[in-house]
């Protein structure tokens, strides 16, 4: 029996295996590092694949499978494997997808911390990646190679808020036999289905909008079901077909890479996130009402420009409508100089400075001086930061107290 | 009819005869994450239901996910 439930009941239910012992509703926390077996067939059992059955913490954890099911519901996916972190998730994947000699191909428009692993990480492992403009789409025809291994974007760049056009991107990846690769953390599987547009991968940092009040990091990778791994220019892949079949990508990211890279979520962090599963819809709802709101209020003060995907002037507002179910909670201004965007964020009182987003507080940084600090300004500005930007990532407080807390830190009234 | 399931040599009594079937008369653990090889071929799982096995044939149930137990809410 299978009876297919919406989002927001899924977010509650999914993954949450009935609790034979004590009739418990909430997920236990197994906050244990290894699980004994009493029988020495059992545990031979288990480590040959014949018996399903936990391990080692670092390999799989009742906790961390829990949160794993309900996210792959959510992504109607074929199977989902958390991570210790976002990077970790993105790393795991790539590891399962590339090895030296490989290229990948990237958006230019990337989160400065995926764009340090792609250039400090893989680059000195013998791993290319070919940067191009996420929005066009002759960029990447022109980018492929016999080489290529992955088409990498973010759902909405961070923080240029760049929208890739997912359907033709990955529609061109499928053609040259590649997956397509999506960093979905600025949208969660409530505002981007991203199986429906076509995406093979799709990844999170959990850390953000699915914790949900910045407590805990974390990452999860997904396998959406609808890449052949038979047909995968990756050798090891392909031999992972002849064991795993379809589960391919996923039997080599977690036994291959995962357990022995280690990069493993903690069971309690699993189980802080798989709390903020059950409200994330409303939250995200209530982001993207908030985001809307303050970028209107900030298009009306003394600024040289306010950039959000919501504003039917952005050039993917379009796109972005089709897309997506809400336009994100990720707002950029601009104010003219390094030095007025320092006197306004040392100004705010409620707001927050640091570096995190998709927190349940409005939280704002200068990323030409913090995130991006160790690139040039011409790179910089290639992935849409400016010595005068400031990025918000806004929240969920009452959208009268943020648009006060803007209001008083722009003006100094 | 007799089969090797997992190194074992069995005597299974079917009525369609498919793996769908196999899977349930063995009381086969989560089989939505179970991997099937049949005599040394990994089957696709959209094959369940239209695979027979006969008499002799060699079927191995694996696992490569990782535990876990059944979802109480089959969502």
């Amino acid at each position: 029996m299978s009876t297919k439930f919406e989002f927001e009941t899924r977010s509650i239910h999914s993954g949450l295996e009935r609790d034979e012992l004590y009739g418990a509703t909430s997920l236990p926390i197994y906050e244990t590092a290894a699980f004994a077996y009493q029988r020495a067939e059992d545990l031979e059992a288990v480590f040959a694949g014949r018996k399903p059955g936990y391990i080692y913490s670092r390999i799989n954890n009742p906790t961390v499978a829990a949160f794993e099911r309900r996210i792959n519901s959510l992504e109607e996916g074929l199977g989902a494997i958390a991570t210790a972190s976002g990077m970790a998730a993105i790393a795991t994947t790539v590891g399962t997808l590339t090895q030296s000699g490989d290229e990948i191909i990237a958006s230019k428009s990337l989160f400065g911390g995926t764009l340090q692993f792609f250039n400090e990480v893989l680059a000195s492992n013998g791993i290319k990646t070919v940067y191009v403009d996420p929005t066009d789409i002759e960029a990447y025809r022109r980018a492929f190679s016999s080489k290529t291994r992955l088409v990498f974007v973010e759902t909405i760049g961070n923080p240029k808020l760049d929208i890739p056009d997912l359907r033709a991107i990955a529609r061109l990846a499928n053609e040259n036999n590649v997956p397509l690769v999506v960093d979905s953390t600025l949208t969660t599987p409530y505002l981007l289905e991203a199986k429906k547009f076509g995406v093979n991968i799709v990844i999170h940092s959990t850390s953000k909008y699915i914790a949900g009040s910045g407590q805990a990091i974390g990452g999860i990778l997904v396998d959406l079901g609808n890449f052949n791994w038979r047909n995968s220019k990756s050798e090891l892949l392909v031999a992972m077909t002849r064991q795993a079949g379809e589960f391919a990508f996923l039997a080599r990211a977690r036994k291959q890479i995962l357990q022995n890279t280690g990069s493993c979520l903690a069971p309690f962090n699993a189980f802080l996130q798989n709390l903020g599963l059950e409200t994330l819809a409303l939250r995200m709802k209530q982001h993207c009402e908030n985001a809307l709101r303050l970028a209107e209020f900030l298009k009306t003060q003394d600024l040289v420009g306010v950039n959000y995907p919501g504003l039917p002037e952005h050039a993917q507002y379009q796109l972005a409508k089709e897309q997506y179910r809400g336009f994100g909670a990720m707002i950029t201004i601009r104010l003219g100089s390094k030095e007025r965007c320092f006197e306004v964020i040392n100004r705010f009182q409620m707001v927050k400075q640091l570096a995190n987003v998709g927190d349940a507080k409005t939280l704002v940084i200068h990323p030409a001086s913090t995130i991006f600090h160790t690139y040039s300004e011409a790179e910089q500005e290639t992935a849409g930061v400016y010595p005068d930007l400031i990025r918000i990532s806004v929240g969920i407080e009452n959208i009268k107290d943020i648009i006060d807390d803007f209001e008083q830190a722009l003006t100094g009234r | 009819m007799q089969l090797k399931i997992n190194g074992k040599e069995e005597e299974v009594q079917l009525k369609v005869g498919n793996i769908t079937e196999l899977l349930a008369v063995k009381n086969v653990e989560m089989p939505e994450m179970v991997s099937v090889e049949l005599n040394g071929e990994i089957l696709e799982r959209a094959a369940y239901e239209t695979t027979l096995v006969k008499d002799n044939d060699q079927i191995e149930f694996l696992y490569f996910m990782g535990g876990g137990c059944v979802a109480w809410c089959n969502a």
